[in-house]
């Protein structure tokens, strides 16, 4: 029997034990979400949830650090702001416009605060349209907002000036496309409600477009659904297949890819902005947004890049995090499967471009894992503004810090940043074809044992990744070294000129017939020269002793021998990513081996 | 009409098939439009050989070249006729048996359509016309022999045998006993040739029991044959119940003999009414029945045309999955691996020997044994052990190639024929994607070998049976697949194989771990841009490549590195410092 802590999160149970030594942690899954409805009654507040107890050992500084790592400020930077049309706004400063907005907001050069603030007032929840992703090459940016307050007929000239700011921040193009990504009759029925969606008539040069993504009632229904067909024994095919299509779970995931696929190409292709909206803005508009920055953007693909994006598109336009995921006792009726769909639309797209993601699947599940497990802030609340009430950053820990430090686990072997799939836009057919959806097993069937163990090629590839890499790694050692011993050399020659006489070396055996190089190499190629016996490494000691006697004074021999060196070491190790060798014990040898040359 | 191909780029890709020039001449050489079902028409020029159907497009955006072996076609028809109006809608219009349709469309004057339909009648159907089949014709030359793959006393040998239980018989030499069976088999010690001949008395086809494989350590053994004659009547052959208790015994520690009966109960009750059925357990004691389900020929014909239907020429999308399910095709590919599993695990255990049949024992039993000595026999898994395989349980033992095919047979629509050998290789395909380290070779291979099921090239899938090879003196007159593919074995390696000795290989045979091969039946649609060749492969391929490179460099360095120390500068306090270093590396 142990005394310690029950935290309850959606998807977990977690003991934690209180013996102050172990603090062993027991999790225990409800891969079910109406289960654990029942289950979490009791918790009320923030504070019992496990994040604010989860201690890692770490002290303050390193947890600030950790929460430095992912930067918006830069990567706005990185995206090449601001600029000659894009500016960054003080207009939500404290929240004043928009509680559910981040301070800081990129928006139009030409959008004066008065556009903005009558713009909020027509929007949704506030939402106006902001910045999510600009691209340098062509000026076309992605915009989001949530819906229109237009019912059936109103207007607002400071909303409709924001859209034109907009579309003329992109010179390249004459028209904005406005996608709702709601289907149609969603939107239609929102009007009635005094919402609904942009008028072509009213605003000039947008070219208004539906994309049906299904709210999030349809989305959990759909996930239930696919996971009761998970949890089947041992499912008969028509079970499975009829199961899986019925949850609708793929045609969603496939939808939101198509929004995606379809703005990306506006983006890239025709060189056209556009702003995304679905009803409030923070549901589908993240997920497309997000799936279309992927997409164009190759940064996002690489490890940071993700973690960049999510903290953008996600954590700083505020999706609801703690309604979505039911982290307190609230609303079930709130509670959706938003960013897992995110997620998934990820692993599709890993899965059609093995080679274009620096991370791999694993990454992706720990994320998941982690936004239901509460054990790292990172997203908790609803709004940026709400985590700054809590003081979250003072009082928990960032999950990508710790998914940083760990990042060797989470890399892809395949992942090359000069392949062509990497680079530049990730181009899908955006005709429909389903069948490129598939179930995502790794995810969904994750608890599921095999008979035994799965082979998988991608352990054989990581595995032959870092043996090439050690061999870089030696292979630069050893260059190093020799170039060194080069220099070494030249002095010396320099010096012995002077001297004009060879140095002599006493209390070596003095049998020697191996004086010039030829010949000491062709004695050397007969030895098995990668034999690791303990035999074989005397004789090439001796072999070294034998030669180090065997003074050469003739220096054009010397040479040569040198340009045949400076050859080897212009043919420089090519195309490989050199992670920080976790072996540094070999290069230090090879220092000091060279300082003992020396 | 026969003309050297006229362009240069024409010539070089039929060279480039290695066929050598005189074996193959140009019937038809002529403008038509290809109704490409993806791109809308294309003007293309189309080239008719005796071998192939070769079309090139004209038209400067389109890249796209059209090379279907004549033998691939099952059904030519003309579309349209002299009234027909609209655009391209006067042609033809051909089936293949490779999951696609091709549609040209030609000009309706000058009997150009009349010249190539009846050119490519006679020449994709040649048996109709008492022509020869393009694999007597071919003159290709390897430079190794795909015909000496397998040799069965070799093979045999392999399995250790004989030995003191199982011996092996010339009885069948001239096929008098049975003949749809290779000429040599394996029976039992103590089966006398005489027992044997009143055995197949009792067995559809005089298909005896006989020895598939033969475990090396706990010898109990995988026995293939076909139905028993039980009969409405239930008839007995004491002989047959004497034969099925010796192979039993051959094997001393077990008291039961497991047979599999591949078929559905229903199916096999069905079959009493034609003379066959089952070994019922009060007549066999000492043997246990099970079913396994499979069904029939013309089930996996169906299936697999329901999938052609919703692959080709448009996947159909609104409801993919319950679409694919309709078809049932994994369903079947599930039950035949299920069956496979459980033979293997018979064996594998050494719980009992098997004997597997279904009716004939041509086809699901071929599936039977042959998947599951792919999961208990690594040997099997590398490429030349795969031909020995397919040579095997599927060639000489009389898998009936030509019926189910139809090569050379313009009855396309043949109740005999079904894709069974195809659903094998697909079962094959499942379990290397769940064991992408386990076999030799990859999907290319697979691959392949099905183009070649009904390329008509080589001689391997001609005819049904040993004997009547042996007559058309197929081995001596044409080309051999094995010899296109041993000739140039890289191309179809995988590299991840990491041989593994002894491993049995139990796939899941669940719905969650099943997919459709995609890269097979989907391959025409031009959305599956097949990665060619496949990322992952390929990166592997480089990283080893890289690897051996810096162990060579490594190496070089190494020497150029000593012959520095044995510069008379260096330091001389220190090499047994420096030396022991450069060693440790490895």
């Amino acid at each position: 029997a142990a005394l310690g802590t029950l935290y309850l999160t959606a998807t977990h149970v977690i003991f934690v034990e209180t013996a102050p030594d172990t603090r062993k942690e027991t999790w225990v899954c409800l891969f079910s979400m109406s289960s654990c409805h029942i289950m979490f009654v009791s918790l009320m507040k923030y504070e019992e949830l496990y994040c604010f107890s989860f201690n890692p050992k770490l002290d303050r500084e390193e947890r600030e650090q950790g929460w430095m790592l992912v930067n918006l400020s830069e990567e706005y930077k990185r995206m090449g702001l601001p600029n000659d049309y894009w500016q960054l706004s003080d207009v939500n400063r404290e929240y004043r416009v928009c509680d559910s907005y981040p301070t800081e907001l990129y928006v139009p050069k030409s959008a004066t605060a008065h556009i903005i603030v009558g713009s909020s007032k027509f929007r949704s929840r506030r939402r106006f349209p902001a910045l999510s992703y600009y691209c340098k090459d062509n000026h076309a940016s992605i915009c989001r907002s949530s819906q229109p307050l237009s019912g059936f007929s109103a207007r607002c000239l400071e909303d409709e000036q924001m859209l034109q700011a907009i579309r003329k921040a992109n010179p390249g193009s004459d028209f904005l496309y406005v996608v709702d990504t709601r289907p149609k009759l969603n939107a239609m029925a929102n009007r009635a409600a005094g919402k609904g969606y942009e008028n072509e008539d009213n605003y000039s040069n947008i070219k208004f477009q539906f994309i049906g993504i299904e709210n999030i009632h349809v989305m959990r229904n759909s996930l239930q659904k696919m996971l009761e067909v998970c949890e089947l024994k041992s499912p008969s095919m028509s079970d499975f297949l009829w199961g899986l299509e019925n949850s609708g779970w793929l045609r969603h995931i496939k939808a939101i890819m198509d929004a995606g696929i379809f703005i990306a190409k506006a983006v890239s292709e025709e060189g056209a902005s556009v702003l995304v909206h679905c009803s409030d803005g923070w549901d589908r508009t993240a997920q497309v947004c997000s799936v279309a920055s992927l997409l164009l953007e190759p940064h996002y693909r690489t490890l940071k890049g993700f973690m960049v994006l999510i903290e953008k598109d996600w954590i700083s336009f505020g999706h609801k995090f703690t309604h979505r995921y039911g982290n307190l006792d609230g609303d079930p009726r709130e509670i959706s499967p938003v960013i897992d769909q995110f997620l998934e639309c990820v692993w599709q797209l890993m899965e059609q471009f093995p080679c274009a993601f620096e991370f791999n699947e694993r990454f992706l599940i720990h994320i998941q894992h982690h936004i239901y497990s509460c054990q790292f802030g990172n997203f908790l609340c609803n709004s940026q503004k709400e985590r700054q009430e809590l003081k979250i950053q003072e009082r928990t820990y960032s999950l990508w810090a710790h998914l940083w430090k760990n990042r060797v686990d989470y890399l892809n072997p395949l992942f090359r940043a000069d392949h062509s799939q990497t680079r530049g836009v990730l181009h899908l057919p955006t005709a429909p074809c389903n069948f490129m959806y598939k179930f995502w097993n790794g995810m969904y069937n994750r608890f599921e044992k095999g008979l035994q163990p799965r082979q998988s090629v991608t352990d054989y590839l990581v595995a032959v990744k870092e043996e090439t890499q050690q061999l870089e790694e030696e292979l630069e050692a050893l260059e190093e070294r020799l170039e060194k011993i080069q220099k070494v050399q030249l002095n010396r020659t320099k010096v012995r000129s002077k001297q004009s006489e060879p140095s002599k070396h006493s209390g070596f055996s003095t049998s020697d017939n191996t004086n010039t190089p030829q010949d000491y190499s062709g004695n050397v190629k007969s030895f098995p020269s990668r034999s690791p016996s303990q035999g074989d490494e005397d004789s090439a000691l001796i072999l070294t002793q034998d030669n180090l006697k065997s003074s050469d004074p003739d220096l054009s021999a010397n040479s040569d021998q040198e340009s045949g060196v400076e050859d080897l070491s212009c043919r420089s190790p090519s195309g490989g990513e050199c992670v920080p060798s976790e072996d540094s014990g070999k290069d230090r040898d090879s220092d000091e081996a060279v300082f003992l040359t020396a | 009409m026969a003309s050297a191909p006229t362009s240069k780029y024409n010539s070089h890709s039929l060279e480039n098939e290695s066929i050598k020039r005189g074996t193959f001449f140009i019937l038809i050489d002529k403008e038509v439009i290809y109704i490409c079902p993806f791109n809308g028409p294309i003007k293309g020029r189309v080239y008719i050989t005796n071998y192939r159907l070769y079309l090139r497009s004209l038209e400067t955006d389109s890249a796209l070249i059209l090379d279907v072996p004549l033998g691939v076609i099952s059904r030519i028809e003309k579309m349209g006729g002299a009234t027909s109006r609209g655009e391209n809608s006067y042609g033809l219009d051909i089936t293949c048996k490779d999951l696609r349709n091709l549609r040209f469309a030609l000009k309706q004057e000058g009997h150009s359509r009349r010249d190539m339909f009846e050119i490519l009648t006679r020449y994709a159907f040649p048996l109709a016309h008492s022509l020869p089949i393009f694999a007597f014709l071919n003159e290709e030359k390897f430079n190794v022999d795909g015909w000496t793959v397998y040799n069965p006393v070799e093979e045999y040998r392999r399995q250790g045998l004989p030995n003191h239980h199982w011996r092996i018989t010339f009885i069948n030499k001239c096929y008098k006993l049975c003949d749809t069976y290779p000429a040599l088999l394996v029976v039992p010690y103590r089966a006398s040739d005489e027992d044997l001949r009143r055995v197949a008395t009792f067995r559809s086809r005089n298909r005896i029991p006989v020895l598939s494989w033969i475990h090396p350590e706990n010898k109990t053994v995988i026995v293939r044959c076909s139905q028993p004659l039980v009969g409405m009547s239930g008839k007995r052959n004491k002989e047959d119940e004497r034969y099925l208790d010796v192979i039993r015994e051959t094997n001393r520690q077990v008291n039961k003999l497991t047979i599999y009966d591949a078929r559905p109960n229903v199916n096999a009750v069905a079959n009493k009414a034609t003379g066959g059925g089952y070994e019922s357990d009060d007549v066999y004691h000492n043997a246990e029945l099970f079913f396994l389900d499979i069904h029939n020929i013309h089930v996996m014909r169906e299936s697999l045309k329901k999938v052609k239907d919703i692959v080709y020429p448009n996947v159909e999308e609104s409801h993919w999955l319950s679409s694919l399910e309709s078809t049932h095709w994994l369903e079947h590919i599930k039950l035949v691996l299920t069956g496979a599993i459980q033979v293997a695990d018979r064996v594998s255990s050494g719980k009992s020997s098997v004997v597997v049949h279904c009716s004939d024992g041509w086809d699901r039993t071929a599936q039977l044994t042959s998947l599951a000595m792919l999961m208990l026999d690594s040997f099997y898994r590398s490429i030349e052990g795969f031909e020995i395989l397919v040579q095997k349980e599927w060639i000489s033992f009389g898998h009936k190639f030509a019926s189910r095919i139809g090569h050379g047979d313009k009855n396309h629509a043949d109740a005999d024929r079904s894709p069974i050998f195809l659903q094998f290789i697909d079962c094959v395909w499942q379990m290397s994607k769940q064991f992408p380290t386990a076999f030799e070779f990859n999907e290319r291979f697979l691959i392949t070998i099905l183009d070649h099921l009904y390329s008509c090239r080589f001689g391997t899938f001609l005819y049904n049976c040993e004997s009547a090879r042996e007559k058309q003196k197929v081995t001596e007159r044409t080309v051999s697949l094995w010899s296109l593919i041993n000739s140039n074995k890289d191309k179809f390696k995988n590299p991840f194989y990491t041989k593994e000795i002894n491993r049995v290989l139990y796939p899941v045979a669940s719905m969650r771990h099943l997919e459709l091969w995609v890269n097979y039946y989907i391959r025409w649609n031009p959305r599956i841009k097949q990665q060619q060749p496949n990322p992952v492969e390929q990166r592997y391929i480089e990283l080893l490549a890289l690897r051996d490179e810096y162990i060579k460099r490594l190496d070089e360095l190494q020497l150029a590195n000593s012959a520095k120390l044995s510069d008379p500068s260096a330091s001389p306090s220190s090499p047994s410092q420096m030396m022991p270093h450069v060693q440790t590396h490895f």
